[in-house]
């Protein structure tokens, strides 16, 4: 019965790896005469060790069951001998940390953040992955196509509108600004912003822009804030504002006809020749030279 | 700025930086007498409080200095805080040399500056150069430059001060032989300036979400970093999994060593290795440990790793919302603040800290009012401490006036 369960231990070590499967067949059919002669000693006598159980117990199979039948064939030994040196191979086995070599590839974001001269501002979101959009069926994809046309239409015609704000949408001011453009392109005769206005209403509004942005500047100024500077204003013309050519020297050709105004007249006559004295100044002494 | 006032009579060489900076932002004359007076080989002030005199004298226009000739008796009149304004040097950038002798780091300069500059009425850019640069911690109680950017600037974020704040480490270094002198380069660029300081109120440590840090060494192996890493990881990892400590190698300054054969002689010197960690709270409270191998050596980089990771815990397990090395930087602004009421949680241990109590004195006798203490509300099973600080409500004299 313990030569049987010796057989079976055997067979339960080698099944642990293939290799040794075979190496330990190779052996049995070199070893068949041993065989023979071992299965009548051990028919006569008691049962022996076999060789191959020693070589798996060699090979490092930690199982008790195993180190015990060692030890029991240890006073043995020297007549079975180690005849196979090539299973008494070291097992090596190597240990890689897995996480040490998936962090590698954020890591250098994450340098690149903290690493910097400025002082790492921790709220700093990874960057978002974008994801991309599923792709319509072609149903759709007509309307799409004309949508984003009329969309980047828009935007080339638009663009110079764009510089301040970054998004395509444009709010307030910007946005009626395109859509006085969108109107003049459908035909519209004049721009929203070109309005025909008394002039005393115009200067008003001119004042009072004016005005709000001196206020906001003087109370930057006092909190402190530096603001862009002030863009320079376009100078009153000091002379006159240079005519066509052609056109007539003094007065106003409309009509076919040259009509001159109170002004001009007096400008042709020259310093009116006053009788009575009442012009003073220069006038004054010219007279009465 | 001329005060008429009296002097305010200050004794002892201790809390000497900060005196100095509350003097220049609240502008009175202080008189600092009995600067070591019975040191028998070094009286009076130390080389690297000169050079911090010094400093001040070259961000402000107008301020008199005044030193006994033992040098234990100081007379400082402030000026106007100018910073590098126009005329400052090339391209208005302060250039600050620090002697060989100096045998604290660089952070010793960094943090009362830091304290000035938003007060300032232009940026104030500074570098400091010269054999007495050590950008690493010190074994006198220094913080690296590290900690200084990712623990201690952050915090003027809350004061509504971040426009334009660079801390540029230009070249690393470790104290030197005897802790003394270091070959490091470090500019700062402080572009922020305020009228006041925003009014704080923390009162939320929150949890520690993330723990950053900065492993550096300094013309030695890089594996030294590694080593440090990995011990430092071993103990924070499993506290908090968000850990990563950054390592940055460089090779060891040049400073001048000029001998009688070879007049341009150089030698390497600061070398070493070293560790700084930040651990940041839901909250956006900021906690530092700086950990670095002595001048003398023969201390593993494990040993400095594990002791940096326990020096953090212990940081963080003190409380509150503040670190104790960030105390001084808080309380001081939220004393510059406006006339309102602040309010901080610390710990208990934090404030009973000798600096702090210190600083509390100076405070009041710099004319702001005495800080309210009480304990904190809520589940508070650590005894923290809320401080309510009044403002003083001066704030920027230089924008004012501008």
């Amino acid at each position: 019965m313990i030569g049987k369960r010796k057989r079976h231990t055997h067979v339960v070590s080698s099944s642990t790896t293939s290799e040794d499967d075979e190496a330990t067949a190779t052996t049995t059919n070199d070893s068949s005469s041993h065989d023979i002669f071992r299965k009548f000693f051990e028919a006569q006598f008691q049962p022996l060790e076999a060789p191959e159980a020693r070589i798996t117990c060699a090979q490092g199979s930690n199982d008790e069951h195993d180190t015990d039948e060692y030890e029991e064939s240890e006073p043995e030994s020297e007549w079975t001998g180690v005849s196979e040196d090539g299973h008494n191979e070291v097992e090596v086995v190597e240990h890689h940390d897995v996480s040490a070599l998936a962090k590698e590839s954020t890591d250098k974001r994450a340098r690149k953040a903290f690493m910097t001269a400025k002082p790492p501002s921790f709220s700093v979101k990874p960057a978002p992955v974008k994801s991309s959009p599923s792709k319509d069926e072609d149903d759709g994809d007509d309307a799409a196509n004309l949508k984003n046309d009329l969309a980047l239409q828009r935007l080339l015609k638009e663009s110079h509108l764009l510089e301040s704000s970054s998004d395509l949408a444009p709010t307030g001011k910007n946005r009626l600004k395109a859509l006085d453009l969108r109107m003049q392109s459908l035909g519209a005769k004049t721009s929203l912003y070109s309005q025909n206005m008394p002039s005393s209403h115009r200067r008003g509004i001119k004042a009072k822009a004016e005005k709000k942005d001196d206020k906001r500047r003087r109370e930057a100024r006092e909190n402190g804030i530096i603001l862009e500077k002030p863009v320079p204003k376009a100078k009153p013309s000091s002379g006159r504002r240079e005519r066509g050519v052609g056109g007539p020297s003094i007065g106003k050709f409309a009509g076919g006809t040259l009509n001159l105004s109170k002004r001009d007249l007096s400008a042709i006559q020259g310093p009116r020749r006053s009788s009575k004295g009442k012009t003073r100044g220069q006038g004054k002494t010219r007279g009465r030279r | 700025m001329a005060t008429s006032q009296p002097p305010l009579r200050f004794t002892g060489h201790k809390n000497f930086v900060y005196r100095l900076v509350f003097a220049t932002l609240t502008g009175r004359t202080v008189h600092i007498s009995q600067i070591r007076p019975s040191s028998p080989t070094n009286p009076g002030l130390a080389p690297h409080e000169i050079s911090f005199l010094r400093l001040l004298e070259a961000v402000t226009n107008g301020s008199q200095l005044e030193i006994s000739y033992t040098g234990t008796i100081v007379v400082y009149k402030p000026g106007l805080i100018t910073g590098s304004g126009a005329g400052a040097g090339s391209g208005g950038v302060i250039r600050h040399e620090l002697p060989a002798g100096c045998n604290r780091g660089v952070s010793y300069y960094l943090l009362p500056l830091c304290l000035l500059a938003p007060f300032s009425k232009a940026p104030i850019k500074v570098l400091f150069t010269g054999p007495g640069v050590i950008t690493s911690s010190t074994p006198t109680g220094d913080m690296s430059v590290d900690s200084v950017r990712t623990a201690i600037l952050p915090l003027y974020n809350q004061f509504g001060i971040f426009n334009n704040i660079e801390l540029r480490i230009l070249r690393r270094s470790n104290p030197g032989h005897n802790g003394r002198g270091g070959g490091g380069e470090v500019q700062l660029v402080f572009g922020h300036q305020v009228r006041l300081p925003k009014t704080l109120h923390m009162m939320n440590p929150g949890r520690i979400k993330k723990i950053r840090g900065v492993a550096y060494a300094v013309g030695v192996s890089a594996s030294n970093n590694a080593r440090m890493i990995e011990t430092a990881r071993g103990v924070l990892n499993p506290l908090v999994p968000d850990t990563y400590v950054f390592s940055d190698v460089s090779s060891a300054p040049l400073v001048p060593a000029p001998e009688k054969s070879n007049p341009s002689a150089k030698k390497k010197i600061g070398l070493g290795f070293g560790l700084s960690l930040v651990a940041e709270s839901s909250t956006g409270c900021l906690f530092s440990a700086d950990v670095a191998s002595p001048p003398s050596g023969g201390q593993a980089p494990e040993d400095i790793g594990k002791q940096c990771a326990y020096q953090l815990l212990e940081t963080i397990s003190k409380g509150g919302c503040v670190a104790p090395a960030a105390a001084a930087t808080m309380l001081g602004l939220m004393t510059m603040g406006s006339e309102d009421v602040g309010r901080l949680q610390v710990g208990r241990d934090v404030i009973a800290d000798e600096g702090v109590i210190q600083l509390a004195r100076d405070l009041t006798k710099f004319g702001a009012p005495g800080w309210g203490l009480r304990e904190a509300a809520g589940e508070n099973e650590r005894g923290d401490v809320v401080i309510s600080v009044v403002g003083r409500g001066i704030g920027n004299v230089g924008r004012k006036v501008a």
